[in-house]
């Protein structure tokens, strides 16, 4: 049953049109992440959901009722905002009991409360310390403690992850991840980075251009991405301007683009393959780049520069190698739709063998 | 919904209160002046502008002015060159000194100039047998002038060239550009906007200056008596509309000032958020 | 001095330039103050600067330049915030007027404001007639005078903290349940507030050293309206330099405890905002 819903939202800052006809609904208790490019008004759906923006238009639904007009501080929101926010004037203790203060909480359940909070995030003993003298992993929790605070029915956190170094970001994603799922409370956070919504959302709302392109698991979204957006922006996709010169595909819409990501290429050495000997096509390296674990080739095929993922455990590739290339699907492009293609070879491989 | 523009009574009290504070302390005393410089008319006006004395101390206010400006803009850049493109030992020290003749009271400025090259200094024996008379005298009114406005050009210049960093004349300097050609060419592109405000309030406070160059004038009218003094003497004589008169030639010069400011404050933040 | 090694030339030059103005200027006069002082004897020091009437003329420079800083405090931050805060028809007009008191010579200023608050003046008849207030010739003159040439210290130094706020501190104060109110308590004040310390010990200490404005509209009546500076005025026209230096050295020393307050209070605030308590 969905938990906070959005209906036929519009919203303009000045000329722009940041939120075109939105509609979401999200269940209760989920992790939803909303994804996309800078600029593409995931930001703005999540400010219109804590309160801090009014949309121009549109209904937006948190438990069955309407909170347009409702403040924010009344929706029952937590909100961890970006550069995290926290009070610099204010120690930890202070910062995490503010949202209890100004609701009058009594002191004594304040301290309850706070301390209860400190031991969740880990941060026992840190309760004096101001928060320049805190780790980025620690302000975030910090942060994350203080939205708990007041026990809000829903958390909403902007760009997580976005001020804290590779390394620890990683650990914390980890980290988040569990403690919503410990805490079950339904999360909404913005990312750009598609890794990062991939490994810790149980859903994805994909924003660009101020619409909602697609919404649904990790997995629905890695296959089948619903748009050319979509199919574009997850997974490492390279667009491709005649697919249908490709051995093996036929045009079956109007435009001839696709979309094609590394995993769906192989390449080999020539003689390298048996099963694919008749079936693929020739093709001159021109990069290879050492991933560490494994190596990215990227080869020319009909005027179109594409890579593949190589094991570091097969015969070494050079640059200027002419080498053999099987692509098993693509993305083709139909529209404002995408359509999964496959290689025709592969329905009659009895043949080909 | 903006948070920032929620509560217009209040914002329409706190705007109300501003306008009449300043009305009352800024603008008033500035009509009043205009007015009373007029009372007797275009002529008496006229009149007492284009008096002998009147131009004479306008005159030397405008030579302390110049020399005002031109000695502490050669210093200003130096120093503000210094502070921000080096590390050395005694950086603060050197900034305390340079911020110093500006928290210290006018009257003590002139006093030290006073104890420095008086009658009792044992300077004063050295300067005489050269003829060279300093207190109670221009050069003595335009020492105060240059103390007071001090730091005004190189408190302007020191947070741009901050902002600017070092990275652009290392650049240059390890292509081999000279000290000249370094500034002319990659420094004062950055600071032109803020060496023409702080030559700006520099002016302004050069030909405005009264406290010190009271203590180091000889007061003698016609040769060491500066537009405010002269605007002092004529007052205390109850000559209302001569000082008034020779006050609103300051006024102009105030408003002019301002306008300025704002023009180059324009430039100079578009030339700041250029440099971040 | 210790040069570093640094690729840019002309440190020689620069420094040289710097070192000879500033020796002229300001280090060789403050020398001299200082070997003068020395040769004070300290008795007479003390009897000097002890007299009731210069210790009158201390207490009336303090006390004016105190007030004259807390209104200015007020007004100060009033006018920062509308300047920040609000979009309103004569904003640039007020942005520009603040910095008046700066570009007026303070002469001119004070025979305006002394003209105006006489009890014959325009706006001191109307306290006079009204409430037998008298303002030109007594300590409220010398506070007007002193709130003039202080506007702009405290919107200056206020102005451009408020400016840098980061509005996420109010959001999150606001989605936290906390009203306009307590947000600008609890939240922006604390913020501004090394502003506002700077602010007020800057307008202070230029205030306690004025001259020019005060002057005219102080009337100078010994023990009730003469101020410091006049003082040490006095003795100079009197040839006294002993005096008129004994003056001087205290009041530049409650310059220095002024100035040495604020630098406690910003050391105290940056340790704790960048974590070095």
């Amino acid at each position: 049953m969905a938990y906070v819903e959005l209906h036929d939202i519009n919203k303009h800052f000045k000329k722009f049109h940041a939120s075109k006809d939105i509609n979401i609904s999200i269940e209760k208790g989920k992790l939803v992440a909303l994804l996309g490019p800078s600029g593409s008004g995931k930001t703005t759906i999540l400010r219109m959901i804590a309160g801090l923006e009014q949309p121009d238009s549109g209904e937006i639904v948190i438990d069955g009722k309407v909170v347009n007009n409702v403040p924010g501080s009344e929706r029952g929101i937590g909100f961890v905002f970006q550069n995290y926010a926290l009070f610099r004037y204010m120690n930890v203790y202070d910062n995490i009991a503010f949202g209890l203060r100004v609701k009058k909480v009594p002191e004594d359940k304040i301290k309850e409360r706070v301390t209860e909070l400190l031991t969740l995030i880990n941060c026992e003993g840190l309760e004096k310390r101001y928060p320049s003298q805190l780790s980025g992993g620690q302000k975030q929790r910090v942060a994350f403690a203080r939205a708990l605070a007041p026990n809000p029915q829903i958390l909403l956190l902007d760009e997580p992850f976005a001020a804290i170094d590779a390394k620890v970001r990683l650990e914390l994603r980890t980290w988040l991840r569990q403690m919503i799922t410990k805490l079950n409370i339904t999360s909404i956070f913005v990312t750009h980075d598609q890794d990062e919504a991939i490994e810790v959302a149980d859903e994805i709302i994909v924003t660009n251009q101020g619409r909602v392109e697609q919404s649904g698991t990790p997995q629905e979204l890695y296959k089948n991405p619903a748009t050319p957006f979509v199919a574009q922006f997850i997974g490492n996709s390279v667009e491709v301007k005649n697919y249908d010169k490709f051995r093996y595909f036929d045009k079956t819409g109007e435009t001839s683009v696709a979309y094609l990501r590394p995993e769906f290429v192989s390449i080999f050495k020539k003689g390298e393959s048996v099963q694919f000997a008749n079936s693929a096509e020739e093709a001159v390296v021109e990069d290879i780049i050492f991933r560490g674990s494994n190596i990215e080739v990227k080869v020319r095929i009909h005027d179109n520069l594409i890579s593949a993922i190589r094991s570091i455990n097969n015969p070494e590739i050079k640059v200027g190698e002419t080498v053999d290339v099987f692509i098993y699907r693509i993305y083709v492009v139909q529209g404002d739709e995408v359509i999964l293609a496959t290689n025709s070879s592969l329905a009659d491989e009895a043949i080909v063998i | 919904m903006d948070l920032r523009k929620e509560n217009k009574a209040l914002k329409y009290i706190l705007v109300t209160i501003s306008f009449i504070f300043l009305g009352v302390f800024l603008i008033l005393p500035l009509i009043y002046i205009v007015i009373t410089a007029l009372k007797e008319g275009i002529a008496g006006y006229v009149n007492a502008v284009t008096d002998e004395y009147a131009i004479k101390a306008a005159l030397l206010t405008i030579e302390a002015t110049v020399f005002a400006v031109i000695v502490n803009t050669i210093f200003g850049v130096a120093a503000a060159w210094l502070i921000t493109k080096y590390a050395f030992k005694g950086k603060k020290l050197l900034s305390t000194f340079i911020d110093l003749p500006v928290t210290v009271s006018p009257i003590i400025a002139g006093l030290i100039y006073v104890l420095t090259f008086g009658r009792q200094s044992s300077l004063y024996p050295i300067l005489d047998s050269y003829g060279i008379q300093i207190i109670f005298a221009v050069p003595g009114i335009v020492l105060a002038t240059i103390f007071v406005t001090f730091p005004f050009i190189s408190r302007e210049l020191i947070p741009v060239l901050t902002a600017q960093g070092t990275d652009e004349e290392e650049a240059a300097a390890i292509m081999g550009a000279n000290t000249f050609t370094i500034f002319r060419k990659v420094t004062f592109p950055h600071i032109k906007w803020a060496l023409l405000y702080g030559i700006v309030l520099c002016t302004a406070r050069a030909m405005g200056e009264f406290g010190a160059v009271s203590v180091l004038s000889g007061h003698l009218r016609g040769k060491t008596n500066t537009l405010p003094l002269y605007i002092e003497l004529l007052y205390q004589g109850y000559d209302f509309t001569g000082a008034f008169a020779a006050s609103s030639i300051l006024v102009v010069l105030a408003i002019i000032v301002l306008i300025l400011r704002l023009v180059i404050e324009k430039h100079g933040r578009k030339e700041l958020d250029l440099n971040k | 001095m210790n040069k570093r090694r640094s690729v840019i030339p002309g440190f020689g030059i620069s420094m040289g330039i710097t070192i000879t103005i500033l020796s002229i200027v300001v280090l060789i006069p403050l020398c001299s103050l200082v070997v003068f002082s020395a040769k004070l004897s300290f008795s007479e020091f003390v009897y000097t600067v002890t007299r009731p009437r210069i210790l009158s003329g201390y207490f009336v420079s303090i006390s004016t330049a105190f007030f004259a800083s807390l209104v200015n405090v007020v007004m100060g931050l009033i006018l920062a915030w509308i300047l920040v805060r609000y979009d309103f028809k004569g904003k640039k007009f007020i942005d520009g007027i603040i910095e008046l008191p700066f570009a007026l010579p303070t002469a001119v200023a004070g025979i305006s404001l002394t003209h105006l608050t006489t009890t014959n003046g325009w706006v001191g008849q109307i306290f006079y007639n009204l409430f037998g207030i008298k303002i030109a010739y007594t300590r409220i003159g010398i506070t007007i005078a002193l709130i003039f040439i202080g506007i702009p210290f405290v919107v200056r130094s206020v102005q451009p903290v408020l400016e840098k706020i980061d509005i996420q501190y109010e959001e999150a104060a606001f989605i936290l349940g906390a009203d306009s109110k307590t947000t600008f308590r609890k939240v922006i004040f604390p913020e501004i507030l090394p502003a506002i310390i700077s602010g007020f010990t800057l307008a202070f200490a230029r205030s306690i050293g004025e001259y020019g404005s005060v002057v005219f509209i102080a009337g100078n009546t010994p023990y009730e309206t003469e101020i410091a500076p006049l003082l040490i005025m006095a003795e100079l026209q009197e040839y006294d330099y002993s005096a008129a230096t004994s003056i001087a050295l205290v009041m530049l020393g409650i310059a220095v405890i002024i100035l040495s307050i604020n630098a406690i209070a910003q050391s105290v605030v940056s340790k704790r905002v960048n974590g070095k308590a």
